[in-house]
């Protein structure tokens, strides 16, 4: 039975995130005698996932090589601020594709001080977090950029974030496709197994003759435009963005990739997981809205979460590793 | 320094240039010394055997030769080409295979994954490179039904499921299996019981009589003795023997490296 048990696990890091997805769920919905279950609810639901969960990708495929990237909220401020900032100006593509080369920018910063020069990448991404937060206040210095009407009708506006399909918000189409893609790359693609190989171990993937340091950069460059793009969707979808924006996203990033079975230690994580954790952790938040509790608790669920997450996790890694 | 009667010591009836050759190489971390001016020439179809005590610049040397670190002085050549750039992709495209005593292998990957790290067979799909798992499961499966290893190991579970003594087995299988040249052996019966000890060195020399060459390192010289061509000696990062395994007794040669081990010093770990 336990082995039965370890090798479904093994096999199938998410099983457990897909238990509770069920469960929140169906509490969720008796709780608030159906109300978190009405159409409403579940767009603004999926709309909220899709961003932290384009995110929290990201997020994954750096935790993957054993690495971390906290800077990733600043980063989709930078996104947000940069689209809306230039889409009136030049227009919401040339908006968005600045908006994503910024987002290139930072995390080849990352990718430089991480791989190159061997800097822990939470020191490097902890700079670059308030560096960039930073700039975001500077630059708006107390105002805020909001979409004009002719921007909202923009077809790149709508069809990033700004609008739907089918009732549908165009983020939630954007987050399914980056996951069939990153899927697709990491457990298909010889690039996803060299970049699971250095998460486990580092030494021996370079010695099988696996560009380490390569990898090592690109995973940041990916989690630096996926957050940028992160930014820019959510900016279009509520049409105005401050200099706070992002911030603390860093956060549920993090914890919807490890709620969703992605290893802290690296070389084992789940896409398929960390989606369905960035849907408990927005579950939750807008379960405590209908519920009318102060949105600060929320931070102090999230924390609990980890803090459970972790400790399930050790728990069933000790069960996959026994023979 | 002793060497063979020739002058320079080769495997016997083999007149040829060397596969491999390390030519004054020397390397130092700061201020430390691992390997000094150390020449040696390593042929095609030739057992050798890279002795010393601990400290002594074995494990320094093939790292060298297997592209993980560039020496700091000297020359490396391969088939007559110099090397100048070191990577440990560039030896195995080479043709050079390194069994190492830590590394070689990630837990986290399954076994066929692992077996395939670094050169995973691909399936064109629309111009895009997807692993060609239904290769990879079955060539895997088939070395290790072919090395002896479990019948209940199964490829596709982790590596970390299989004993110390099994994933020594399956990297050398792994070395075996590619077409290779050079298959170099760090301390490869380490961790092993006495059965699996036998059969590794006896694939060692099953090696070297396909026509590959084979370096073996170790500090048991009774074992290597009765299997090389050719013992070299290291100590302190310096060779202080090359001889034809016929030349000297074992005892002899072990009186080499336990009077010289007196001086040694610590070799730092290198990261």
């Amino acid at each position: 039975m336990r082995a039965a048990i370890a090798h479904l696990v093994r096999r199938h890091p998410e099983g457990g995130t897909v238990t509770l997805v069920v469960l929140i769920s169906l509490t969720f919905a008796i709780v608030t005698g159906g109300s978190w279950l009405s159409t409403g609810n579940l767009q603004s639901l999926s709309q909220l996932t899709a961003v932290l969960a384009i995110m929290a990708f990201g997020e994954a495929i750096v935790i993957a090589t054993g690495q971390i990237d906290i800077s990733v909220g600043s980063v989709s401020g930078i996104g947000a601020l940069t689209f809306l900032g230039l889409a009136p100006v030049v227009g919401s593509g040339f908006g968005l594709v600045a908006a994503l080369l910024f987002g290139v920018l930072i995390g080849g910063i990352n990718g430089v001080f991480v791989a190159f020069l061997g800097i822990p990448s939470l020191l490097v991404t902890l700079g670059t977090l308030f560096l960039f937060q930073g700039i975001g206040y500077a630059v708006t210095s107390g105002f805020s950029f909001a979409a004009s009407n002719v921007v909202r009708k923009q077809f790149i506006y709508n069809g990033f974030g700004g609008g739907t399909v089918a009732g549908v918000n165009t983020g939630v189409i954007w987050a399914l496709t980056i996951l069939v893609v990153l899927q697709l790359a990491v457990f298909e693609m010889p690039v996803g197994n060299r970049l699971l190989a250095i998460g486990g171990d580092a030494a021996s993937s370079f010695s099988r003759g696996v560009n380490v340091t390569r990898i090592k950069f690109g995973v940041f460059v990916v989690s630096g435009v996926l957050a940028a793009l992160s930014g820019a969707l959510d900016a279009a979808f509520i049409g105005y963005a401050d200099g706070s924006f992002g911030a603390g996203m860093e956060l549920s990033a993090i914890a919807a990739a490890v709620l969703g079975g992605c290893h802290l230690a690296g070389g084992r994580i789940s896409l398929i997981g960390t989606l369905l954790g960035a849907f408990i952790l927005r579950g939750i938040q807008s379960f405590l809205i209908i519920l009318g509790v102060q949105p600060q608790w929320y931070i102090l669920v999230v924390g609990l979460i980890v803090v459970l997450a972790g400790l399930a996790d050790r728990t069933l890694t000790r069960l996959v590793l026994k023979r | 320094m002793i060497t063979g009667s020739d002058g320079q010591s080769r495997a016997a009836g083999s007149p040829k240039k060397p596969l491999i050759s390390i030519k004054n190489v020397g390397l130092s971390y700061g201020n430390f010394q691992a390997l000094t001016d150390v020449s040696v020439d390593f042929y095609q179809g030739e057992l050798v055997g890279l002795v010393g005590d601990n400290g002594a610049g074995k494990t320094t040397l093939i790292r060298i030769i297997s592209g993980i670190i560039p020496p700091t002085s000297g020359e490396v050549y391969f088939d007559g080409e110099r090397i100048i750039k070191f990577h440990p992709k560039k030896a195995i495209d080479l043709g050079l295979e390194c069994i190492q005593q830590a590394i070689g292998l990630c837990d986290n990957l399954s076994v066929g994954r692992n077996y395939f790290l670094g050169r995973e067979p691909v399936r064109r799909i629309l111009g895009l490179p997807f692993l060609d798992k239904k290769k990879i499961r079955e060539a895997s499966a088939k070395v290790v039904h072919d090395f002896g290893l479990r019948d209940s190991v199964d490829v596709d579970d982790e590596i970390a499921l299989l004993s110390g003594g099994e994933k020594q087995t399956f990297k050398i299988a792994r070395a075996v299996t590619f077409r290779n040249r050079v298959i170099i052996m760090d301390e490869p019966t380490n961790h092993l019981s006495v059965r699996e000890r036998t059969r590794v060195n006896e694939l060692a020399v099953q090696l070297k009589q396909q026509g590959l060459l084979v370096i073996y390192i170790t500090h048991d010289i009774f074992q290597i003795h009765r299997i090389a061509d050719r013992i070299v000696i290291l100590e302190n990062g310096r060779k202080v023997t090359d001889v034809p395994r016929d030349a000297m007794s074992a005892e002899a040669l072990e009186g080499i490296i336990r009077d010289g081990s007196r001086t040694s010093t610590k070799e730092p770990k290198v990261s």
